[in-house]
Parts: C-alpha cells; structure tokens; sequence
C-alpha cells in the first residue's frame, strides 16, 4: 500500500525517479544540487570489515599514551582519556563530559553499532532492532569528532614544540589508524543500500512467522 | 515526470531518518521502514532554531571575553581569551596554525551565528532568493559547525600536558561558554529544515 515509485531529495523536496545511480556514478538532487547517493562496491562487506578493524583499534588509540612532553627535566605523558581527567579535576565537568562524549564515547558507539548492523546484514540475520540501530547512528554522524581532535593535537603540539620536548607515542599512531578506519567507514557505508536490506530482512522475517 | 514538483504538494512525505518516502492519503503517523515518527517538515523548525540561536548570540559574549585557558607559571597566572591566544600565536611566529585556529574558533562561530540568522530571516520573510544559493549556505554552515571544537579540544590536551610544579594551566570560563555556543548552533543547524526555503519560492 505505500510502495511509491518516486524518491524525494531531502534538502528542497523536490519529487524524483528513484535513483539508479549504478556503482562509482554520484547522483546529485538538479534542483538544489545535493548529493543523493553515490553507491559503493561491495558496501555491506567492506563496511563489516572497516568496523572491526576500527573497534580493534579503538583500544590501543584510548589507551596507550599519545604524547609525551619534558619540560624543565619533569616528564609527563597524554592518553586520549587523561584530558578528560584533567578537565574533570579543573571543576570543567561540563567541558570534560563534552570531550569525553565526542572524543570517546560517540566514536565506540557509533563504531559498534556500525558493526552490529554490517555483521547482520553480512549473514543475512534479521533483528528487531536493526532499525532502531540504523536510526542512533545516523544521529551519532554529526557528534564523532575525531578529526577535530586529531588537528587539535596538531595544534597543541607547535604551541607547546618552542617550549618542551615532545615525543610520539604508539596511542597517536593508532588514533590516526582509527580515524582512516573511520573515515573510509562513513564512506563505504551507502545509506540507501542499508535500509533496502534492513527492509528486506525484516519482510523475510515477517514472512516466515 | 512532473517538472519541478515538491513532494508534499504530491502528497508524499519522505521519512526524516531512512529517506522511505510514503504516501500521505491514509495519514500514516509512523514510517512502515523504521517506525520513526513521520513529519513533512522539521516540527517547529523556526521556533526551535530561533531559540537555540539567541541562546547562542547571549553565550558568545561571556565565550569571547572571558578567559579559555589561564597559564600560571610560577604562581602568577597569566590568563587568554580566544583573540588573545591567536595574536600569541601569530607574534610568536606561527602564522598557519595561528590563522587555523582564527578560522575554526572565530570566524566559523561568528559566521554561524549570522548565517543562521539569516536563513531564519529568510525562510519566516518568505524572501524570494536564489534557494540553490541559500541552500548550499545552509550546507556549509550544517559541515563546518563540528570544527569549532578545536579550540576546546585543544585546551583538553594543554590542560593535562602541561601540568608541572612550576608551570601548569587551567581552563577558564570562556570554555564552558564556547562549547556551549558550538554545541547550541550544531543543534540550531541540525533544526533548521532547508525545504523551508524552497517552499517558499514562487516562481521556481
């Protein structure tokens, strides 16, 4: 009964054809000029991949120190969460729960959910809250900083480079790692393709009980 | 097809979450899809926006007067607002990462918080505009809020590097103010709906 033969863009809501936008082609809404879709080789399986890659490397980039600085012969080094801490202890608490969420928490959310849904849609196992997941993640998009925060330490370090000594730890290595992973992540991961599936699973599980 | 037609006076709307559009004769109130709520356009979009910006337009004062981040050094404290910390970092001679932070943490901010207000201008005004022009302003606005986020992290990093007996730094007020602006106008963006500007027009 709601099946619609038509597709919307959803900046101007202009009525279109649905897309048919074949792999490696862009389909661009003509009258506000947004992207539609740009379909992906193998999206599912390539998602999957990107996101237990990126939960593996969660781990080393939170907790292995990322920079290391002597100043005056006192050492001290920085974990991604010691920030947080600091802020914490500065009476900041509002300031160290935003960094915490966007520097921390959001990026594993989104990481594991992104895993949930591929890894279903991977063997073809329907769930009732593949949707519900599909729905956080794309509300978590905005909010996963972590190529802020990677120029942010770029920025730190020259300010503090004339000042003290700095060294580069095996944490910062694996955080650049992750926001690769994360970045090819968001871009192999076609919207479109997902829900059609996730819509399919649910039918066939609807079907069969 | 029909040349130019939006989907709503078609009587479809196209759910706001998984982009299934669904037709609007038998008044569903949820998505078949996903079962997110159905709405044609962003509920109270102007309303909501115009509150999340002036909230924005009152913390940006505190944000830029106030210190973000005080160095003691020895017990004297030498405290910096966001202006002062970038004309540190140009006289000290780094000007590329100096005009980095001058963009992400001023003019992005500070250009947010007029954009904003004029698409609201325009979509309650019913201006006629070029809507493929404000649109694509709207989108520039909605990519580069995240990146005011700089200042903040940043201060994060200092904060807990650079804590010795000697030297150590603190954040200031300004922070909480400033992420609270970056924060609000994320929000004010996110509901802000641009297929106000388009309904608008008439002559399309």
């Amino acid at each position: 009964m709601n099946i619609t033969h038509y597709d919307a863009c959803p900046e101007c809501d202009l009525l279109l054809n649905p897309n048919t936008a074949s792999v490696g082609e862009k389909a661009h809404c003509p009258r506000c000029g947004l992207l539609l879709s740009r379909p992906r080789k193998r999206s599912v399986e390539r998602t999957f991949a990107l996101s237990i890659a990126g939960f593996i490397l969660f781990f080393p980039a939170n907790l292995l120190p990322m920079v290391g600085i002597t100043m005056m012969g006192n050492a001290n080094t920085g974990v991604l969460y010691s920030g947080v801490v600091a802020l914490f202890n500065n009476g900041m608490v509002a300031v160290a729960t935003v960094v915490f969420l966007a520097s921390i928490l959001f990026p594993l959310v989104h990481i594991i959910l992104s895993l949930l849904i591929s890894g279903h849609l991977y063997f073809n196992y329907p769930n009732r809250y593949l949707a519900h997941w599909m729905r956080w993640m794309h509300h978590l998009d905005e909010w996963v900083m972590l190529e802020v925060y990677m120029l942010s330490i770029i920025v730190a370090c020259v300010k503090l480079m004339s000042l003290a000594k700095l060294e580069f730890g095996w944490g910062l290595y694996a955080f650049i790692a992750l926001i690769v992973v994360t970045t090819l992540l968001t871009g192999n991961l076609d919207n479109n393709l997902f829900w059609q599936r996730i819509h399919q699973l649910s039918n066939r599980d609807n079907n069969a009980s | 097809m029909q040349a130019k037609a939006n989907a709503l006076s078609q009587g479809f709307i196209r759910c706001h979450d998984c982009g299934y559009l669904v037709k609007t004769v038998n008044q569903p109130s949820s998505c078949p899809r996903c079962d997110s709520h159905l709405h044609a356009r962003h509920p109270h979009s102007l309303q909501r926006t115009t509150a999340l910006l002036l909230s924005s337009f009152l913390l940006y004062i505190p944000a830029n007067i106030f210190p973000i981040m005080i160095v003691n050094q020895f017990g004297a404290g030498e405290p910096s607002t966001i202006a002062g910390g970038i004309v540190e970092l140009i006289d000290a001679g780094m000007i590329p990462i100096g005009l980095l932070v001058l963009v992400a943490s001023i003019l992005v901010p500070s250009s947010k918080l007029i954009g904003i207000s004029l698409l609201l201008l325009c979509a309650h005004f019913r201006w006629q505009v070029n809507a493929r022009r404000w649109t694509t302003m709207y989108r520039v606005i909605a990519f580069v809020g995240r990146w005011s986020m700089l200042d903040i992290f940043m201060i994060s990093i200092l904060v807990d590097l650079v804590n010795f007996n000697g030297v150590h730094i603190i954040a200031g007020p300004a922070a909480t103010a400033f992420a609270a602006v970056v924060i609000l106008t994320m929000f004010a963006a996110e509901n802000f709906d641009p297929r106000l500007l388009w309904d608008n027009q008439q002559n399309l």
